[in-house]
């Protein structure tokens, strides 16, 4: 009894904890680089703290804290490929736009990650879209916005992240106790963070690239990154946006290029 | 896998269905909450102190600014004006605190932001009779943000869950360690959690139409007309259904609010412990007529495309009984056209035909009676109507085919 619930224990432990990102492009994308304008959009951020049972409590210190680590990685990040970056917290922040006609863009954008989300990550996939990469835009607002403001692009970020509280881990612990005996569940389920980010082209309008990161475990008190402290902020900027990889035309363009 | 595992014996279920059937016995019926008892939990200038509250209002803060932005919105500063100085009236000690907002949504609702912002949706306008109805809902709202239910709620589901799932892994792991299986009373506490969660929103509902009795009797206006409120909306979800040969819901054990029938009977009860005899109230119907005047004609044209004749139609006689006019006809004749069953179309005649009637009947209203006889072979008092029509709205879309028409 006791050897079996160990293995069942580690076997949990290794399964039971993943970080996982997927990304797509448009066909002709190229990441930016050189002398670009990007206006990164009111970065939605909260940080909160998983209850026992299972329910996430906003905090809102945790939360002020991740958001200035998220900007602080992002302007490190986007000043080392020459980006020309303004972040916005309010919509009224913009000159040349009122706030009506950046909401319009933010929620058509919201909208229109949701599609890309069902169709592209979800399994839903469309077959009039099989084979085009990332094949959506936002149409006219966006290219108005740019004409607008002069940006290049647009940087949509969602990042969330749930710490567990100590009485989750301690659930969790209960559960691993009782793997010696027979009643196995220390997988309760701990640590959550979603990010996801789209940029959009705001010369044509279209949504260049887009990408998903999930890191979790499902053991309470393991982490795989911590949106609270700058490290983990930094690694989630990373791993959301340091990896751009182009579309599929120009990659092929570059392997021929390359023979 | 185990083989002494404890059966769910007769007796066990017994006593656990017997306790289930308590929770919905206390679900459905709640003691009244008395409007005397219902004091504010809060004073004016309300900031959050603790943390998890704290980190409600952080999270509300986008919240906000999303719905202040919505282009749903309807921004008419003399209607939002109104509404801002009826909380401002009947908000209690945060009258001050509140902000309110108008949703152009063609449905019976209120709500309230854990921040103490409120959205008022359009249909509420439509639906009330009188200044004092209004001011109880918003009454209503306003309780719940003086008697901090959202933070309250919200612990008492952290508290429970928690309570449960330490339970569940202490069953577990209990009973593995005494052999036995305890999953099906796992399953059980799960549904008594659930419905505990249940039974704890509909006594907050309870408390804030007690708080908004108060509020309302307190700002002097006839505490009784919250209860009119919902002898109205039982009379319209009675007449929708009927009309859709369905039966009207009457509420259960999973609903978050307690039954309409429930809360009008607490309200009358409440309102007659709070009416001061001799005292008088002022339900300032001229007033809420006047300000809402402008948009009247919008949020029927909402109601009466619902799709929901019976409810449409119900609420149309409702307003009525403060007296007909041209646009109440008006739309009476557009709820049966619309409808089109056989002998709406006449209906919708005399009802277009009553409306001209009045001196407040809408351009709308001549049009449609122009087309109701020339159908008639009554060219020549259809071409009247149409030159009217053209004469009220001559930028009608549809101004030069009814100028053809109209000869």
């Amino acid at each position: 009894m006791f050897k079996r619930g160990l293995v069942v224990a580690a076997a949990s432990v290794m399964l039971s904890g993943c970080v996982q990102t997927r990304q797509f492009a448009d066909v002709q994308f190229t990441p930016p680089s050189g002398d670009y304008k990007l206006l990164v959009l009111r970065p939605d951020v909260t940080v909160g703290s998983l209850t026992t049972g299972g329910m996430v409590e906003p905090r809102a210190d945790w939360t002020d804290q991740a958001r200035r680590s998220i900007v602080e990685a992002l302007r490190t990040q986007q000043a080392s490929r020459g980006a020309n970056m303004t972040i916005v917290e309010h919509r009224n922040e913009v000159p040349g736009v009122t706030a009506q006609e950046l909401a319009d863009v933010e929620r058509l954008n919201f909208v229109v990650d949701q599609s890309i989300v069902i169709h592209k990550y979800l399994g839903d996939y469309l077959p009039t879209k099989r084979g085009k990469g990332l094949d959506w835009t936002l149409g006219a607002d966006a290219v108005k916005l740019g004409q607008k403001t002069g940006y290049d692009y647009a940087l949509f970020l969602h990042a969330e992240d749930q710490v567990a509280s100590g009485g989750r881990i301690a659930l969790g612990v209960l559960g691993l106790a009782g793997c010696f005996i027979g009643f196995c569940a220390p997988n309760v389920g701990g640590q959550q963070q979603l990010d996801y980010a789209s940029l959009v082209d705001l010369k044509t309008g279209e949504v260049v690239w887009f990408n998903v990161v999930t890191a979790g475990s499902q053991i309470p008190g393991v982490k795989f990154g911590d949106l609270r402290t700058p490290q983990g902020a930094s690694q989630m900027v990373d791993r959301l946006l340091g990896r751009m990889k182009p579309g599929r035309a120009i990659r092929q363009q570059q392997s021929r290029e390359k023979r | 896998m185990c083989m002494r595992c404890l059966q769910l014996t007769r007796r066990s279920l017994l006593v656990g269905g017997g306790a289930a059937t308590a929770a919905l016995q206390t679900g459905i019926a709640q003691a009244r909450v008395r409007p005397q008892d219902m004091v504010p939990l809060i004073g004016p200038g309300f900031k959050p102190t603790e943390r998890d509250e704290i980190g409600l209002w952080k999270e509300m803060e986008r919240v906000e600014e999303e719905i202040a932005g919505s282009n749903l919105l309807i921004t008419d500063p003399k209607l939002t004006g109104y509404l801002q100085n009826i909380i401002g009236t009947v908000g209690g000690p945060a009258a001050r605190d509140f902000r309110i907002y108008l949703a152009r949504i063609p449905d019976f609702n209120a709500m309230m932001f854990p921040t103490g912002f409120a959205v008022v949706f359009s249909g509420l306008l439509l639906r009330m009779r009188n200044e004092a109805q209004l001011a109880g809902v918003i009454a209503h709202e306003s309780g719940h943000f003086l008697r901090r239910h959202q933070i309250r709620s919200w612990r008492d589901q952290r508290r429970k869950t928690d309570l449960f799932a330490i339970g569940a892994m202490a069953a577990g792991v209990g009973g593995a360690g005494a052999g036995v299986y305890l999953g099906d009373y796992v399953q059980l506490a799960q549904l008594g959690t659930i419905l505990s969660l249940f039974q704890y929103s509909r006594a907050m509902e309870a408390e804030a139409d007690a708080m908004g009795t108060r509020l309302l009797a307190e700002t002097g206006y006839p505490p009784i007309e919250m209860a009119n409120i919902w002898q109205q909306l039982i009379g319209e979800e009675n007449a929708s259904a009927r009309y859709r040969g369905k039966r009207r819901r009457r509420g259960g054990i999973f609903d978050t609010h307690p039954s309409s029938d429930a809360r009008m009977a607490d309200l009358r009860a409440d309102a007659a412990e709070i009416t001061i005899p001799g005292k008088a109230y002022d339900s300032r119907r001229e007033r809420y007529l006047a300000t809402i005047g402008p948009i009247r004609a919008t949020l029927l044209d909402d109601q009466v495309k619902l799709n929901d004749p019976g409810a449409s139609q119900y609420l149309i006689d409702t307003l009525a009984q403060d007296g007909w006019n041209g646009l109440l006809r008006f739309y009476e004749g557009e709820v049966w056209r619309l409808r089109n069953r056989l002998g709406d179309e006449f209906r919708a005649r005399q009802s277009y035909a009553a409306a001209v009637a009045y001196p407040d009947a809408p351009a709308d209203a001549w049009r449609w009676h122009g087309i109701a006889l020339m159908k008639e072979g009554r060219a020549a008092e259809a071409k009247a109507a149409f030159r009217r029509y053209l004469t009220m709205k001559p930028d009608a879309p549809d101004a030069a085919w009814v100028r053809q028409m109209a000869g």
